[in-house]
């Protein structure tokens, strides 16, 4: 005979308990529905944790992308006690003049204000703007976000207080459609300006508000057309030429900068200095804190289906006594039997888990729709909460289904 | 083995039971022959130990003393697995409750000790279709057993108990749950099956069935009183 046939008897029994246990399945559908749900309750949980892990990595690459490996980034004011209701206006323009002097290394300054709650128009189409910006020359440089079109300030602008900007990508699609918006005037407020840059889109959102949605005047034309305090800017970015020794142009950025600010020995900084360093640990104690919370959270979502399949399979086996003793009278070997209830206990979980998944997903988009979160589909996901459901099938199935091997057939057929 | 050599030989059966401290005897040395193609009846009243003697005699109980030998084979030790080969091949089974899957039709439930041996599953279907005509039930194939009188249940059951084509039936009180008209087209169906060679081990406490058999066995305290 042929070679295939010792094959087909081998995998003849195994398809015939698959078969057993679908239709066991079948017959006890409520049964299963309980189990199902209780373990895609648990492998939801543990998809959204993966994929919101997986989402806080990326985004946090993706920011530290952005925020440039060479560059730091200087706020007014303490961060870590601003709720202390510190000012946070302590960064001058005698500050910035220093920086771009005298501190080695260091060859871009770009100091910023930001005024939020304006609107823009051009011609009929009007549109809120979340927040604009003043900055120097060099703004489009300094956050490594390349112009699409047109050009970044001059000096001259920014010592004239030109009525120019640069345009963020939400707004030039609102206003212009397609077509360009270098060279057009646009309202900023009862402002008007002339667009003379475009910037490329960027597609990080963070708590919200897109970060494209933005434009970019001089800081002059800022300070001086909505009010603002002259004095003082909110924040600075500050480029050195060699990332290697972050470390070193930091701690020579905050000398220099207690210095200028008169700070001696025990006052604390009126400064606060971010690093892309610094913005990794920050995201990554987050993502910590992010794990344990919702691991937790799965684990107890998991365990507890698992304990209701343990106890579905019990009930299970006491229901069908009978029906294991007779099996077991005609033949049945024990082996058989408990491979039948381990299949049936291993099909409902990984019906579970692929249940579990598109749930998991289904809330996943929904938390993506409300930006909170960044879900995408993963196979690191998807073997996850298999190998998980496999293994809560087998560790919670096992014992019932060794005590359904274990049964005597005459006592199971006398118990009915 | 030689066809004049006997299918079951029983030596000194004893089948002892504990409830607490206490031995309880209820097989009190059991011997006794079957020759292939007998029907015999076992028969006594309740407690006597007819239907331990069945369970023994079907390789679902092991004595507590005694050589079984099935086929001239000894079976008193062999381990499970080896015993639940002899009992899907070689035996079959009638329960006085039927015993039927209730969530598979009455065509898988006829397939299912089939399910458990060698037997390809086309060939195992075209048996058990064959064997549910036979019983007068070629219409009922695929009904489910709440779908059907209790005879027709046990004539599913009888199917069942042929698909593997055993040598030795065993049949306890299989008409004990039904009716005397119905009773009569499961021991006619009974007839014809020993008629093709088989051999039945019927048990009743039932002087009109065991009245069918060829030979009686009457069981009393755990002790054979007439052979």
């Amino acid at each position: 005979m042929t070679a295939a046939l010792p094959l087909l008897e081998t995998l003849r029994m195994p398809w015939r308990l698959l078969r057993m246990a679908v239709e066991a399945l079948w017959a006890y559908k409520l049964r299963s529905a309980f189990v199902v749900c209780g373990i895609a309750l648990g492998i939801a949980s543990l998809t959204i944790i993966v994929a919101a892990v997986d989402g806080a990595e990326r985004k946090a690459l993706e920011i530290v992308k952005f925020f440039g490996p060479d560059t730091a980034f200087v706020l007014g004011g303490d961060f870590r006690s601003r709720a202390v209701g510190q000012r946070t206006l302590t960064l001058t323009w005698d500050d910035a003049r220093a920086i771009r002097q005298s501190l080695p290394g260091a060859y871009l300054v770009v100091p910023m204000r930001a005024k939020s709650g304006l609107t823009l128009h051009y011609l009929d189409n009007q549109e809120d703007l979340p927040i604009a910006v003043g900055a120097t020359a060099g703004y489009a440089e300094v956050w490594n976000w390349p112009l699409v079109e047109g050009r970044d300030f001059s000096d001259e602008d920014v010592t004239r207080g030109a009525k120019v900007c640069l345009i963020g990508d939400t707004p030039a699609r609102n206003l212009f459609g397609d077509a360009s918006p270098v060279g057009r005037t646009i309202f900023v407020g009862r402002l008007p300006v002339q667009v003379i840059g475009r910037l490329s889109y960027r597609g990080l959102s963070g708590g919200g508000g897109s970060i494209d949605d933005r434009i970019i005047l001089p800081i002059s034309t800022l300070t001086q057309r909505f009010n603002l305090d002259r004095r003082y800017f909110r924040a600075l970015r500050v480029k050195f030429r060699d990332p290697e020794n972050m470390a070193a142009n930091v701690a020579g950025l905050r000398s220099l900068l207690r210095h200028e600010h008169k700070l001696v020995d025990g006052d604390k900084d009126d400064f606060s200095i971010l690093t892309a360093d610094e913005i990794l640990k920050f995201l990554s104690m987050f993502k910590g804190g992010l794990v344990i919370f919702l691991g937790v959270t799965a684990l107890v979502a998991i365990v507890v289906g698992g304990f209701v399949l343990a106890n579905l399979f019990y009930l299970s086996v006491s229901e069908r006594r009978s029906e294991i003793g007779l099996k077991k009278a005609l033949g049945a070997k024990s082996r058989a039997i408990l491979l039948q209830f381990l299949v049936e206990a291993v099909l409902l979980t990984l019906l579970g888990a692929l249940l579990g998944m598109a749930l998991g997903m289904a809330m996943g988009q929904l938390l993506a729709r409300l930006g909170l979160l960044e879900i995408l589909f993963s196979w690191k996901v998807f073997f996850m909460s298999v190998a998980a459901a496999v293994a809560i099938g087998l560790l919670f199935g096992l014992k019932p289904a060794r005590q359904a091997a274990a049964l005597d057939p005459i006592e199971a057929l006398r118990g009915l | 083995m030689s066809a004049d050599s006997p299918l079951i030989a029983l030596e000194g059966i004893v089948r002892n039971y504990k409830q607490g401290d206490q031995e309880i005897a209820v097989l009190r040395g059991i011997s006794l022959t079957i020759d292939p193609g007998e029907f015999v009846a076992l028969q006594g009243p309740s407690g006597s130990g007819k239907s331990t003697l069945l369970h023994i005699l079907g390789l679902l109980d092991r004595p507590s003393a005694g050589r079984y030998r099935l086929q001239g084979e000894d079976v008193a030790d062999l381990p499970d697995d080896r015993l639940s080969e002899l009992r899907n091949r070689d035996l079959g089974f009638l329960f006085q409750s039927f015993y039927l899957v209730p969530y598979v039709s009455a065509l898988e439930n006829v397939i299912l000790p089939g399910l458990y041996g060698p037997t390809p599953g086309r060939q195992l279907r075209q048996r058990a279709e064959d064997l549910l005509v036979k019983v007068g039930l070629g219409d009922r194939l695929n009904f489910k057993p709440n779908q059907l009188s209790g005879g027709q249940q046990q004539r599913v059951a009888l199917a069942r108990a042929l698909v593997n084509d055993p040598r030795l039936l065993l049949a306890d009180e299989p008409t004990g749950q039904l009716d005397s008209a119905t009773s009569i087209e499961i021991l006619e169906l009974l007839d014809t099956i020993h008629a093709e060679g088989r051999t039945i081990i019927l048990v009743t406490h039932d002087d009109e069935t065991a009245a069918r058999a060829k030979r009686r066995i009457v069981l009393h305290d755990g002790r054979i009183t007439a052979s």
